[in-house]
């Protein structure tokens, strides 16, 4: 119980804290706050300025400001956007399911398959398919998302003319969709699949060579049977954890591949955010997807300790 | 950045030799089972690390090509980067790689860029190493409180989103380079700190610390000369691990414009030629080799990582 109260405790402490970064920022960065807090390129006449002033707050005490924003937080208020007119948890929210959209599907194919792979490279190391195969993913694993993304839309959608160019849909039926999906997620999948290929390799390579494994063999048991019911669930365990955080990393990458593939989502949204200096949607983005990877590690945690009997029994 | 599977501790499960009934009889199927681990062991592993240094030393001939191609870009060259040629060439006998929109010879744009590239790159790692190895340390050594605070710290670190956190903070601040490094340097050190943290667990116990603590030397004192060196070889391969991340985490902000525009990167490299119309218009010299540069300077990196990193887990299991 005390281990629960404290993983659980690790967890506030971290949101506060992230939480409280976001507050600092704005406030601590060279320039004037109300502008690190509307965005750069809204224009306003000087009584406005000191309207909005004492409407956000900046005329009070630190600490005030700090209470109000936790009161704004609680109640979903991340801001207003000047620059797009309505308020930032809305554009978020429109955007996020295209996001993940994008990167869940990714993520449970790359863990899947990264796993099943990994385990069999690990496993028949010596042999020249695998060889080829894990050559293959690290060079994978070596190279930045959207440069993937680039060779992959130049190739595929410039010189081929398979798949569409940029976007979600052109007529949103769920073809069309799928269509418009299949080169990104196809990119993003071979990302998290490398990462996992290559622990779950290392993992299955260490576990070979312990004493159960060889006993396993010694009963007679059939190389898959030793493989997939002793290796594997051992083995499988760093992945679990590792999953979670990959998390943040593939929701990381996901925005640099909307970026190349000009889809509407999270990370064109960071983008045009980023080009106009519209501080509030980067605040507010940064926000959104610290709590998504804060609550996937949490669920990791969970299912860790439902699956591996040791953590259960502590 | 680079997973680990050092990062959570392996499974070990060792067959019961209880079954045996009298004691010397245990004893001795104990050791026959280890004799023999050892000795499969021991071949594998050579073949492995024989064959992993041959990676390694590939890996090794790319990084001091590519630190040297850094060092002397002024001599290797062909053009000064910033002088203006025809635009849109096409690679040839002139302008090897081809010239950009501002007629600028890509080739020499490359080998400038190594520079900017593998600063950041160094620059990150060296400042993430330096603070994991600290952390880790004192985690390590202490134990009790310090360890569950600065642990605590350390998994705090690890959930948050790096990239986007750099996003942000860069926005608001003028381009820089220096101010990408110290970033990434600052968010990048958590899984030095845990390695660190478990190889001081283990070395904190051996005789040679006690004995150092036996003869009452100070613990800062113990730390550094004797625990540290023993730990530097579980913190080289992931100093280079680190430097691999960092690159690849610069290409990635560079490319969303946050880099100093007046220095050139190959990730600037590569977002002058997506904002600029380079992709657009299928100009694919402009921007391939830079990509290429990073993904090989990056596999050569990790090549000698993981080389590094393999040996030391041999090393242990032979001990």
């Amino acid at each position: 119980m005390s281990l629960t109260a404290k993983r659980a405790s690790r967890y506030i402490i971290a949101l506060v804290i992230i939480f409280t970064l976001n507050f600092v920022i704005p406030r601590a960065m060279p320039g004037d706050p109300l502008t690190n807090l509307l965005g750069e390129d809204v224009i306003l006449t000087d009584s406005s300025v000191i309207e909005l002033r004492s409407e956000m707050g900046l005329d009070r005490p630190l600490f005030e400001q700090y209470l109000d924003y936790w009161h704004g937080i609680l109640h979903l208020d991340l801001g207003y956007s000047f620059h797009r007119h309505s308020p930032v948890a809305e554009i978020i929210f429109a955007r996020m399911k295209w996001t993940l959209l994008l990167a869940v599907p990714s993520l449970l194919t790359g863990g899947i398959l990264g796993t099943i792979l990994g385990a069999l490279a690990g496993w028949r190391s010596a042999n020249s398919c695998q060889k080829a195969s894990t050559a293959f993913f690290l060079a994978i694993y070596c190279t930045p998302p959207y440069f993937l993304c680039l060779l992959a839309l130049y190739l595929f959608s410039f010189k081929l003319d398979i798949f569409p160019l940029k976007g979600f849909y052109d007529t949103g039926s769920a073809a069309d969709i799928a269509l418009h999906l299949f080169l990104p997620v196809l990119v993003m999948t071979l990302f998290s699949l490398s990462r996992n290929y290559m622990i779950m390799r290392g993992s299955v390579l260490q576990e070979k060579s312990s004493l159960y494994a060889a006993f396993a063999r010694a009963k007679g048991l059939y190389d898959a049977e030793i493989l997939f019911r002793h290796v594997f669930k051992n083995a499988l365990l760093p992945i679990i954890t590792l999953l979670a955080m990959d998390f943040g990393f593939i929701l990381s990458g996901a925005l640099f591949v909307e970026i190349v593939f000009s889809m509407n989502g999270m990370g064109n949204l960071i983008y045009d955010a980023l080009l106009s200096r519209d501080y509030p949607v980067l605040q507010g983005s940064f926000l959104i997807i610290t709590l998504m990877v804060v609550s996937a590690n949490l669920l990791a945690d969970i299912l860790y300790s439902r699956l591996d009997p040791r953590v259960r029994w502590h | 950045m680079i997973p680990d599977a050092t990062l959570c501790a392996s499974p070990e499960i060792m067959p019961e030799a209880a079954e045996c009934p009298d004691e010397n009889k245990r004893q001795c199927c104990k050791r026959e089972y280890s004799r023999t681990e050892r000795i499969s062991m021991s071949l594998c592993s050579a073949r492995e690390v024989l064959r992993m240094q041959k990676m390694s030393l590939v890996g090794l001939l790319l990084f001091l090509s590519f630190v040297l191609m850094a060092v002397f870009s002024e001599e290797l060259a062909p053009f000064d980067p910033w002088m203006r040629f025809e635009p849109y060439l096409l690679p040839g006998s002139e302008h090897l790689l081809g010239t950009n929109d501002m007629g600028n010879d890509i080739l020499s744009e490359l080998i400038y860029s190594t520079r900017i590239s593998l600063f950041v790159g160094f620059a990150a790692a060296l400042m993430a190493t330096l603070i994991g190895t600290i952390v880790g340390l004192l985690a390590g050594y202490y134990k009790g409180m310090t360890d569950e605070i600065l642990m605590g710290i350390t998994d705090i670190f690890l959930m948050i989103p790096q990239i986007p956190l750099i996003i942000v903070i860069a926005s608001f601040l003028r381009p820089s380079f220096w101010i990408v490094a110290l970033l990434m340097g600052a968010l990048w050190w958590t899984s030095t700190a845990r390695v660190v943290r478990s190889r001081t667990l283990q070395v904190r116990e051996m005789g040679f610390v006690q004995a150092s603590r036996a003869l009452g030397f100070s613990d800062l004192h113990i730390i550094f000369t004797d625990v540290l060196p023993n730990t530097c070889h579980v913190i080289a391969p992931k100093f280079l691990l680190s430097i691999a991340s960092a690159m690849i985490a610069e290409a990635s902000i560079s490319f969303l414009g946050l880099g100093d525009p007046t220095m050139k990167s190959w990730g600037t490299m590569i977002n002058f030629a997506f904002t600029r119309g380079g992709f657009i218009n299928g100009y694919w010299w402009w921007y391939l080799t830079p990509g290429l540069c990073i993904t090989l300077f990056v596999l050569c990196v990790v090549l000698m990582g993981f080389a590094w990193e393999e040996q030391e887990r041999t090393n242990q299991r032979l001990e």
